[in-house]
């Protein structure tokens, strides 16, 4: 019963920083919260993929001495998502640190973190040409 | 029983975390508020048996991501003036 619960409650949480995430990365005007939109959309993502290999009840899936391997494959969470996260995790960061360094570059050239300031200036050099 | 209490409580702990961090003005509170959403994930993850990824995602989402945008915000402007 508990099981069952905690797997929708996790399946809820990751729906909601989607959610959160796609707002945050349609709406807001700021470059930096615009990346940290995207990453919530990324751990929403992985939350997601994990929740599907949960085993209601489950032990975790290391083979320990002792254990039937029988009892052990019915009863251990499912381990490739894991393993798959595990990866994405990694990816989603360094994705993030080449996000940011080009809103350094961006800021650097236009003086602003604001992307509606920054559309207006390119179109403001386009009239100028 | 015990432990939906703990679940929820993170759950509620993760979802504030990230909603605050997208309405505050000032971005290094961002990168704090970011930090903290990623340990209370990192924490639902070890409830859902996965204590590997929950490691993976405790070094990566509570420290290496807030450091980044702190550096970030350092090389560009700290006050999100709209």
């Amino acid at each position: 019963m508990i099981g069952v619960d905690t797997q929708l409650l996790a399946l809820l949480t990751a729906g909601a920083l989607i959610i959160i995430g796609l707002f945050a990365a349609i709406l807001i005007d700021n470059l930096i919260k615009k990346i940290v939109g995207l990453s919530f959309i990324e751990e929403g993502v992985n939350l997601f993929i994990i929740c599907l290999g949960y085993k209601e009840g489950g032990v975790v899936p290391i083979f320990l001495p002792g254990m039937d391997s029988n009892w052990f494959a019915l009863n251990s969470a499912y381990p490739l998502p894991q393993a798959l996260v595990l990866t994405s995790i990694v990816i989603g960061a360094s994705t993030l640190a080449v996000m940011l360094a080009l809103a350094m570059v961006l800021y650097k050239k236009y003086g602003s973190l604001s992307t509606s300031k920054i559309l207006n200036h390119k179109t403001d050099m386009g009239d100028e040409e | 029983m015990f432990e939906l209490i703990i679940i929820i409580l993170l759950i509620i702990t993760t979802l504030v975390a990230s909603v605050l961090a997208l309405v505050q003005t000032d971005l290094l509170k961002v990168a704090i508020l970011t930090g903290v959403s990623g340990v209370g994930i990192a924490f639902l993850y070890q409830i859902l048996l996965a204590p590997d990824v929950a490691l993976t995602q405790a070094i990566v989402g509570g420290a290496i991501i807030p450091v980044f945008l702190a550096l970030a915000v350092k090389k560009t402007k700290r006050v999100d003036d709209e």
